[in-house]
Order: C-alpha cells, then sequence, then structure tokens
C-alpha cells in the first residue's frame, strides 16, 4: 500500500486515477447495460403458485397453494388497497411477503382487485365492505374449514378492513393488521389540497368521466413528491450497471406505475365522507346504512405504520390505535416509506419477522 | 480508501439528494395552498369536461370508418376475460374430478395439517 498524502482540499491525489478508470468502467458498462435494459423486460413478478378461487368483475380472490407441512389454524386474508396490484406483496422469490407467509407455515388468500370496468364505475362503499369483503372471507371460511379468519390491510385496503370490521364487529374476523391504514383524513394535507372542495368538484368529475383514470391515481401520488422520478431516472442511469439495482428498480417501478382506476361512485364516497368530513376519524362513518364506529372492532390488532411515509403520513395513521376498541393493540413504527416498509429488504429485515412473531401465536 | 467528503461522485449524489428534497419541500409548500387547489381543480375541471366531449366525437368518427371503439375493444377483452376465466373453472372441476375418482375422497389437491404450533420463546423458526 502506498501512502498518499491528501492534498489541501483535502482530495485523496493517489486515488483520483484508480477512481478514473473505475468511472470509465462504469460508463462503459451503463452503456452495454443500458441496451440491454431498453431491449429486455424487468423480471416475472407475483409468480408465487395461486389458484383463483372467485373472480367478479373488479374482484379477484386467490388462494396461494401452501408450502409447509404443517400450518397454522387460522388462514389470512389479505385486503389489498383498491388503486394498486397486489403483486407488491408477491414481487420476486426472496422478496415476497407472500412466500415469507407460507414458509412460516400460514395458509393465505388474497383479495385483489383489477381495472372497473366502464359499467362498474356505480360500485359504491357498500359493495366493497358489505359485498366482496364479506364474500371474500365467506369463500376463505369454505374453502379452509376454520371459522375464524385473519385480516390484513395494506393502506386503503386497512380502510375497508376497517370498516368490514366495525360493521361485522361479531366475526368471524379473528386478528386484524393494518399497513400504513389512514384514519384521520385531515393530516393527509396534500390530498386535502388536491381535493379541496371549495374547488373540487367531484360530482362533476365522476358525472363526466365514471371511472377514475389511473393517470389521475399515478399523478396524484406523484405530485407528493414532484422531482423524485426524474431524480430516480437521474439514479437508474448512474446506477445501471448494477444488476440488483436495475432488477429493484423495476420491480417497483413497474408497480408504482400500474395504478388502477377507482370506481367513480367509489372515489365519491372517499372524497365525500372521508377527505370532506373525516367521518371515519370524527365517528360518524356509516355504509349502506350500518353504522361503521372502529371503537366496535375488539379482535387483536397491529398496526404497522413508516416513520417516513410521505402518503400517508404519521398523524392520519396514529389515532387508529387510540380509537380502536381492542384490548390487545400494538402499534409498530419501522423505519422506511410507504412501500418499503412492506416490501423489498428493509421489510425483509423489519416488518415480516415482527408480524410473524406478532401472528404466530394468535393464528392457533 | 477515499474519502466519501471528497470523493466528487458522492458529492453529485448528496447534491442530487438535497436537490430532490429541497424541490419536493417546496412544491408541497406550494401544493399545500388554496391558490393552487383552486388552479389545478378548474384545469382539471374544464379537463374532465373537454374528455367526455372528445371521446364522445372520438366515438361517432370510429363509427363512421367502421372501426372498432376503445369500449367495443374493452368488451372484446372482457369476453376473453370471461372465457379464461371459465375454462379455469372447468380446469378446477376436471381436476377435483380426478382426485375424486383415484378413489381417496380427499380434495384434488392435499392440504397440510392446521396443527401448526408457534415456535418456543426464543426459538427459531424453520
Amino acid at each position: 500500500m502506498t501512502a498518499s498524502a491528501p492534498d489541501p482540499a483535502g482530495f485523496d491525489l493517489a486515488s483520483i486515477p484508480e477512481r478514473i478508470q473505475s468511472e470509465v468502467q462504469r460508463a462503459i458498462a451503463r452503456s452495454i447495460k443500458g441496451v440491454e435494459y431498453i431491449s429486455t423486460s424487468g423480471p416475472s413478478l407475483g409468480s408465487t403458485p395461486k389458484d383463483i378461487l372467485s373472480a367478479r368483475g373488479t374482484m379477484n380472490l386467490y388462494h396461494y397453494r401452501p408450502v409447509a407441512d404443517e400450518i397454522y389454524r387460522v388462514p389470512i386474508l389479505i385486503v389489498m388497497a383498491t388503486t394498486n396490484r397486489g403483486y407488491i406483496l408477491d414481487m420476486v422469490p426472496g422478496q415476497s411477503f407472500i412466500e415469507f407467509l407460507l414458509k412460516r407455515g400460514y395458509d393465505v388468500y388474497m383479495l385483489d382487485w383489477t381495472a372497473p370496468k366502464p359499467e362498474e364505475k356505480r360500485l359504491r362503499m357498500e359493495d366493497y365492505v358489505l359485498d366482496f369483503i364479506p364474500d371474500c372471507v365467506r369463500q376463505v371460511q369454505r374453502d379452509s374449514g376454520e371459522s375464524d379468519v385473519t385480516v390484513i390491510g395494506y393502506c386503503f385496503g386497512g380502510v375497508l378492513s376497517l370498516l368490514y370490521g366495525s360493521i361485522f364487529a361479531d366475526g368471524p374476523m379473528k386478528n386484524l393488521i393494518c399497513f400504513t391504514t389512514p384514519v384521520d383524513f385531515r393530516e393527509m394535507k396534500l390530498f386535502q389540497s388536491f381535493s379541496d372542495r371549495r374547488y373540487f368538484d367531484v360530482d362533476h368529475l365522476v358525472d363526466s368521466i365514471g371511472n377514475v383514470p389511473p393517470e389521475m391515481i399515478l399523478s396524484s401520488f406523484e405530485m407528493l413528491r414532484p422531482a423524485s422520478r426524474a431524480v430516480s431516472q437521474v439514479q437508474l442511469w448512474e446506477n445501471i450497471w448494477n444488476d440488483e439495482f436495475v432488477k429493484s428498480y423495476r420491480m417497483f417501478d413497474r408497480w408504482a406505475t400500474d395504478t388502477l382506476p377507482l370506481a367513480g361512485e367509489y372515489f365519491r364516497a372517499i372524497t365525500k365522507d372521508l377527505m370532506w368530513d373525516n367521518k371515519l376519524y370524527n365517528d360518524t362513518m356509516s355504509v349502506g346504512g350500518r353504522k361503521a364506529d372502529i371503537a366496535s372492532i375488539k379482535v387483536p390488532i397491529l398496526h404497522a405504520v413508516a416513520e417516513h411515509d410521505h402518503i400517508v403520513p404519521y398523524a392520519a395513521a396514529r389515532p387508529l390505535i387510540e380509537k380502536i376498541g381492542s384490548a390487545d393493540k400494538e402499534e409498530v413504527i419501522l423505519k422506511g416509506g410507504h412501500v418499503s416498509l412492506v416490501a423489498g429488504p428493509n421489510a425483509v429485515r423489519r416488518l415480516w419477522p415482527k408480524l410473524d412473531s406478532w401472528l404466530c401465536e394468535r393464528s392457533t | 480508501m477515499a474519502d466519501k467528503s471528497n470523493d466528487p461522485v458522492a458529492l453529485w449524489q448528496n447534491m442530487i439528494g438535497e436537490m430532490e428534497k429541497g424541490f419536493n419541500a417546496f412544491a408541497n409548500q406550494a401544493m399545500a395552498s388554496p391558490e393552487f387547489s383552486k388552479v389545478v381543480n378548474q384545469v382539471g375541471g374544464a379537463t374532465a369536461g373537454a374528455q367526455k366531449q372528445l371521446s364522445e366525437l372520438m366515438e361517432k368518427y370510429l363509427l363512421t370508418m367502421n372501426l372498432p371503439s376503445r369500449a367495443q375493444m374493452v368488451g372484446m377483452a372482457e369476453r376473453l376475460q370471461s372465457i379464461e376465466g371459465q375454462l379455469n373453472e372447468i380446469k378446477s372441476m376436471l381436476q377435483q374430478m380426478q382426485g375424486s375418482t383415484a378413489g381417496t375422497g380427499s380434495p384434488a389437491t392435499p392440504r397440510p395439517p392446521r396443527t401448526k404450533r408457534p415456535p418456543p420463546a426464543g426459538g427459531e423458526q424453520k
């Protein structure tokens, strides 16, 4: 090893040729990999073996094939957010939450959504809370032969699960796990600004276009961090020589841009009841004339929230544990953002083991 | 090993990161204002109306040209999807029938027993 004196500005002069050589090599690799990137498709996502138990319009119920020799008694039903695809929880082997659960001995079902068709613009909150979720729960009971079901809701899937659990407080939900679930919609400051009732005519929008197009949903998410897309492109180019970085980028970018439209009437209800009147937080929420008060939920609950969540800020998610009626309740705040909480290397290390240790003793 | 604080590449990456944070924070502040909401929603409202008119016009144009519209293509895709769904159902029924004619009397895919217990405290999960 040669000793090198740093120059007055603090640069290690001896390392400069080495650094230049490494940067030139990376530049060459970028050009080669750049061509590869354009000419190939990304990794195959959501490939854990599963069977479709039911497909009805926008609703799909999957059962993932168990891999363990012995499984826990209580099956899990995952309720996905209605704006995004469920494969965020089943990216690739080694980075799949579903695969993790299966290997740990859980029996896993997922209520996932496809784009509502133009004629499904009339789907209301009632259809999601009083029809789709109860129907899936019944099918899980029938398929598994068990009366108890653990429900896991991600983001707005968590809101739907809370509404379902409040209305069907006598069961069959045995445990509830929510990931980054908003309750106080006043605290979703930017979404509040986008949907300001003085200027946002939701009736005109829904009456004009029916289902809310995915581009509009995507741009409202992207507007929360307007510089991030451009910066991520720069970062992609800088790291295109790195296969692992590119693989991860492609997975998350594909998922993030694969946004679903929202059924018009359902969007109208979300805007009026939750964004404008904050009914879930104010304990005045009802669905199809049935009161949905989260204080009526008494089952064990785990709420996982992310420290740096720009979509559901902590202030919007915090009241869930305060307001819920359960005696056995826990909130866990983990490092990461809205998506890295549930998927990717951070989730593998943080959320998934925490969830397993919480759920295993409540699944027998 | 080169000092990160003097590494031009690390400095560049840091600068990009800081710019991103700064711009996002600035934009978020601007977007939280009622003026922003007013302008965006005025434009958005006008666009929604125009979009509806344009799609109606386009529908008429495609009909005149004897071409399928997007709605018709979506309809076709739905029918295909429904056919695929029915094929899947038939496939699964056949598998079940195959399972029951094998004389086992059990469902087509054997399920593992629901007897798993949590690992003992401090025990390692397999």
